[in-house]
């Protein structure tokens, strides 16, 4: 399984990279969603994105709709990892795209357990 | 035409949702379960080598969420997060990229409990805090973590918080501010 991980925080980003790590994923990283467009236009092939809403450039919605809106990209599972946790910002995200929504702070067994129900739990990895 | 919609906050109630907050915060991001942020016992010391991470808040209500502490602890705090040894030494990118990070969860966590809808803006980061006409402190919460202080403040851009922001400036501690005091926001 391969993620990528987008936030302008690089302490954020190696948080969840580390997390996803330990769980048995291979993860790239991008500091707002224009770079994470512009990893997959390169060719990245990545199964999730963990994206941050608030960023420069380009922030998690927009990046969110751009790759719903690219059928290439159907399969990536898009999960939100953002403050912002008004009921009206999760609608939206999920409206537009996202499969899940995790709120800042969490743990890292927040994480896997939402992996777990999004069927991207890695074999062999701990529970 | 209508009127603009404005919300008052109770300083009381910010104090305790603010130290919710942000023990939430460092017991998840941080120290694991155990979490390691407690009230501040006793004198207050003066802040060598302050660092001020902060984010403003837009909306029904307008604000600042603040944190304050020294470089020492700022230092350790970076080190915790990234999960490098206590001997590790932290570049000034990672200090200002994991103090940041921190006000922004305890600032967006913060904007939740708020009514209304909001925006949350960029972290930010500095020795002293930009100063905001108007801007008054609701809330100075001291804390201490890993035995240092770190303080936790709440500023509103809206004249509307005034009275109450009096109440809080009377009941509540003042922590040592060598950057100009109470009228920088």
């Amino acid at each position: 399984m391969r993620a990528l991980v987008i936030d302008d925080s690089r302490t954020m980003r190696r948080i969840v990279a580390g997390t996803l790590d330990k769980l048995g994923f291979e993860t790239a990283e991008a500091e707002h969603g224009q770079a994470a467009l512009d990893l997959l236009e390169g060719g990245l092939d990545v199964d999730l994105a963990c994206i941050d809403w608030n960023m420069p450039v380009m922030d998690g919605l927009t990046f969110v709709t751009s790759v719903r809106a690219n059928p290439a990209w159907r399969d990536i599972t898009l999960m939100m990892v953002t403050t912002e946790s008004e009921q009206s910002q999760i609608v939206r995200a999920l409206a537009a795209g996202a499969h899940e929504y995790l709120i800042k702070p969490f743990t890292p067994d927040a994480i896997r357990d939402k992996l777990d129900l999004l069927g991207l739990a890695v074999e062999g990895q701990p529970a | 035409m209508n009127a603009p919609v404005t919300t008052v906050l109770d300083a009381s109630v910010v104090h305790d949702q603010v130290s919710a907050v942000a023990q939430e915060v460092f017991a998840a991001m941080v120290d694991g379960d155990a979490g390691l942020l407690l009230p501040w016992e006793g004198e207050l010391p003066v802040l060598a080598e302050p660092v001020v991470a902060w984010v403003d808040l837009h909306g029904d209500w307008a604000g600042r969420l603040a944190l304050r502490t020294g470089a020492p602890t700022a230092n350790a705090l970076a080190r915790a997060l990234l999960g490098l040894p206590d001997e590790a030494e932290v570049s000034h990118a990672d200090l200002v990229d994991a103090c940041g990070e921190v006000a922004n969860v305890v600032g967006g966590n913060f904007k939740s409990l708020l009514p209304g809808p909001g925006t949350l803006g960029l972290p930010q980061v500095g020795d002293v805090l930009p100063q905001t006409p108007g801007a008054l402190r609701l809330q100075e919460l001291p804390l201490a973590w890993r035995g240092q202080l770190l303080a936790v403040e709440v500023w509103s851009f809206g004249a509307q918080d005034a009275p109450r922001a009096a109440v809080a400036t009377h009941d509540g501690p003042a922590i040592p501010d060598q950057h100009g005091g109470g009228d920088h926001a």
